[in-house]
């Protein structure tokens, strides 16, 4: 891939979420990187901050969460860079860059379509809103894009309302809506869950494209590691409001360093290798949202736990060669005695 | 499953086993309607005449394009929706019935005994009501369970799908998008029906808590003789779990097979373009090739294409595919297909990863 420099860099994000019954720290330290036109795919754990990472960025975060700590560097088209994480939610500069600079796409689209506007009227309104044109050529440009998501029938579904759409055209509209305005940084959260496998092959070869003729960089959430290994450049892996480990598509899946991510390959189901009866899993449950364990907080579950070490302190993200990143004492950082790998 | 022509279904009975849910010519049309007056002035054919058989204590796999109607098959047999036509017949105890043609009073019987784990696990939940409330309501309505024992049986449940009892008092805002699902998925179990729609239930799941509920969907099964209407995307999935599966395009069912058989050798050309376009867990494999791109538009149910739906975009497509709507016959073996070249085209299976 042709990367270039930093698009957006996240340092040490918090988002917790103060309820009555105590604090979620639902994204709890959270260092990455997203260099202008590349992928980059956050993978982890059902529940462990992947959303509320995205909506951070965007400063979306529900009631009553609240970025508590951390910096979320943009750098703009003339060069400059905003902390975006210092900036008013609600503020006029911070509308203009959701949905122009940056676009989402939301892991559950009915979240984020009106059910009591026609599809079309909601896309054409996005454009409308980032975009000095008028009512017929948005109109142009929205069956345009239409078409391009594979939408059958643009023109009438131009007029749909969402409920009489299936969850994967839904989904298909989403994506529309998010790739009208050219954004310089795509988060796309579950993008192609909702559709078959042709059709996801469509859309992540239209994001692809996109991304060749304009640069556009993509951070991608997603469950499915066949799509990862397929599309990533680069991967981070979560666990528990953590990244664990990051690294190169490549070298992530010949050689997962973290417990956590070689845990999670092991269960992936392929096709051919059924039979097998039961799929691999972790043992053990995610623990208490108000009572991680201490150390790392993967070590109740963990094949390789080192008493006494890992349930001592937080293990330091440990940088190795090749620009790869783990958070783990296998690795070092351990405060007694260090220990090789296996 | 003996051939989908009807006569067949309902002369020869089941070699293994009777089946516990047959769909006949299944039709769920829904109205068009435009300007002031809602005129209608068309008809979205959702599902257009699918037929299928589910034996009892199987898993049937149900996969398709996105906006094949799936969604709305299953939901007619919750009788969510009234279908246009057709059968759905439920046997049990040497007795048959035809969902189709029940009142509400009659139904509810059956809403205990079929149960769906719904798609959109978002939409599906009440936004007002705890995870409590939210799935151990069905307990309380049938009269099964209230106080502690319920609130027992309910935290009992969200533990086998891996979630803590301390999720019980929170509303689904508060969920990820994974909790969520697995909310659903508890609240279709509770009442231990004897068949489940589960529609996308593991797609929001990352892989490992997805293996833990796809064995527990398993061990469910084993314990209480479950049958399974597993509706899904990932065809991975579907191959592990499903002892027979079916292809869905437009409305209807294009291809049904064992598992292993249709993933192995496939006899539809969209089958073989699902096969070939999963993608594989495997960064080295990326150029590997071989996927089949689907040419031209994706079918409207509105206006489905003459003969065969499939063939604007069908690579094998001849005069024939454009006048005559091909039907879905048996090959032999269970096999079942609606291709008119079935026997002269050669497919491709799905890559098989042997690691
Ligand atoms: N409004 C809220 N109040 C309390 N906790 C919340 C709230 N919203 C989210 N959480 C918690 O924050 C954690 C992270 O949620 P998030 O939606 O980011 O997970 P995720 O990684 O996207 O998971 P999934 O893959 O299931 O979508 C979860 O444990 C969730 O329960
Ligand atoms: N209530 C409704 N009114 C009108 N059209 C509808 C309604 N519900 C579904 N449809 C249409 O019926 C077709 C089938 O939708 P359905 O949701 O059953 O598809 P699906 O196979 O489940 O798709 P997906 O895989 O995307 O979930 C779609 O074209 C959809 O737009
Ligand atoms: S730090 Fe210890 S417990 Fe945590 S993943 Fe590494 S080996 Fe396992
Ligand atoms: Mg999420
Ligand atoms: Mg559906």
């Amino acid at each position: 891939m042709n990367t270039q420099g930093p698009l957006l860099e996240v340092q040490d994000l918090q988002t917790h979420f103060s309820t009555d019954e105590g604090v979620v720290k639902a994204v709890d330290g959270v260092d990455f990187t997203i260099r202008q036109g590349e992928t980059f795919c956050l993978v982890g754990e059902s529940g462990c901050g992947k959303s509320v990472t995205a909506f951070s960025i965007l400063q979306i975060v529900q009631d009553p969460g609240r970025i508590v700590r951390g910096s979320i560097h943009l750098r703009q088209d003339d060069g400059q860079t905003l902390d975006l994480a210092a900036m008013d939610p609600k503020g006029r500069a911070l509308r203009r860059i959701r949905g122009r600079d940056i676009a989402m796409i939301f892991q559950e689209p009915m979240t984020s379509l009106s059910p009591v506007h026609t599809v079309g009227d909601q896309i054409s309104e996005t454009l409308r809103l980032h975009a000095p044109i008028d009512k017929l050529q948005a109109r142009e440009q929205t069956m345009a894009i239409l078409t391009r998501v594979g939408i059958p029938r643009p023109e009438r579904h131009f007029h749909a309302y969402p409920f009489q759409l299936s969850g994967g055209m839904r989904q298909r509209v989403m994506i529309a809506m998010a790739l009208i305005c050219r954004p310089s940084l795509l988060i796309a959260d579950e993008p192609t869950t909702a559709l078959d496998v042709t059709m996801q092959a469509v859309i992540l070869d239209l994001i692809k494209e996109l991304q060749g003729e304009m640069g556009m960089s993509v951070m991608l959430i997603t469950h499915n590691l066949g799509v990862v290994a397929e599309v990533a450049d680069t991967v981070a892996v979560m666990y528990l409001g953590r990244i664990v480990e990051s690294a190169d598509v490549y070298s992530l899946f010949r050689e997962p360093k973290h417990p956590y991510t070689t845990a999670l390959l092991r269960s992936i189901p392929v096709i051919g290798l059924t039979k097998q009866e039961r799929l691999a899993t972790i043992r053990g449950m995610v623990p208490h949202p108000f009572n991680r364990p201490h150390g790392c907080t993967f070590h109740p579950r963990c094949d390789h736990f080192m008493p006494g070490v890992c349930n001592r302190s937080l293990p330091p993200i440990t940088h190795l060669e090749g620009g790869r990143t783990v958070r783990c004492f296998l690795y070092g950082g351990a405060d007694t005695r260090e220990r090789e790998e296996r | 499953m003996s051939g989908m022509k009807e006569t067949a279904i309902s002369e020869k009975p089941m070699d293994t086993g009777q089946p516990l849910l047959e769909i006949k010519n299944l039709k769920m049309h829904f109205p068009i309607q435009k300007g002031v007056f809602r005129r209608i002035t068309d008809y979205v054919r959702a599902v257009d005449g699918a037929s299928l058989a589910v034996k009892r204590g199987e898993t049937f796999g149900l996969v398709g394009e996105s906006g094949c109607g799936k969604t709305t098959l299953g939901r007619c047999i919750m009788r969510v929706y009234r279908p246009t036509a057709g059968q759905i017949l439920y046997h049990e105890d040497g007795r048959t019935v035809d969902l189709c043609a029940l009142n509400n009073e009659e139904l509810k019987p059956y809403r205990r005994k079929i149960r769906m784990i719904f798609q959109d696990p978002h939409g599906s939940l009440n936004p007002r009501m705890t995870v409590l409330d939210i799935v151990g309501d069905a307990l309380r309505v049938h009269g099964i369970a209230s106080g502690t024992e319920l609130e027992d049986r309910v935290s009992d449940l969200l533990r086998r799908v891996g979630l803590r009892s301390e999720y019980l008092r929170r509303y689904p805002h508060a969920l990820s998008g994974g909790e969520r699902q697995r909310i659903g998925i508890a609240r279709a179990l509770v009442l231990e029906p004897a068949l489940v729609v589960c529609d996308e239930p593991v797609s929001a799941l990352d892989v490992s808590v997805q293996a833990q509920t796809l064995n527990l969907l398993q061990d469910l099964q084993a314990e209480f003789g479950l049958t399974y209407l597993f509706v899904a995307h990932d065809l991975s999935v579907v191959e592990h779990l499903s002892d027979r599966t079916a292809v869905m395009y437009v409305g209807k069912l294009v291809e049904f097979a064992d598992t292993k058989a249709l993933y192995v050798n496939p006899r539809h050309p969209y089958t073989e373009a699902l096969l070939s376009a999963v993608p594989i867990a495997d960064p080295r494999m990326r150029e590997r090739g071989g996927r089949i791109r689907l040419e031209g538009d994706v079918a409207d149910p509105a206006h489905p294409p003459t003969g065969c739906y499939f063939h604007p975009r069908c690579r094998y497509a001849r005069q024939r595919c454009l006048e005559e709507e091909p039907i879905l016959r048996d090959l032999g073996g269970d096999h079942g297909v609606a291709c008119h070249f079935s026997e002269e085209i050669e497919l491709r299976g799905a890559v098989m990863v042997n690691g």
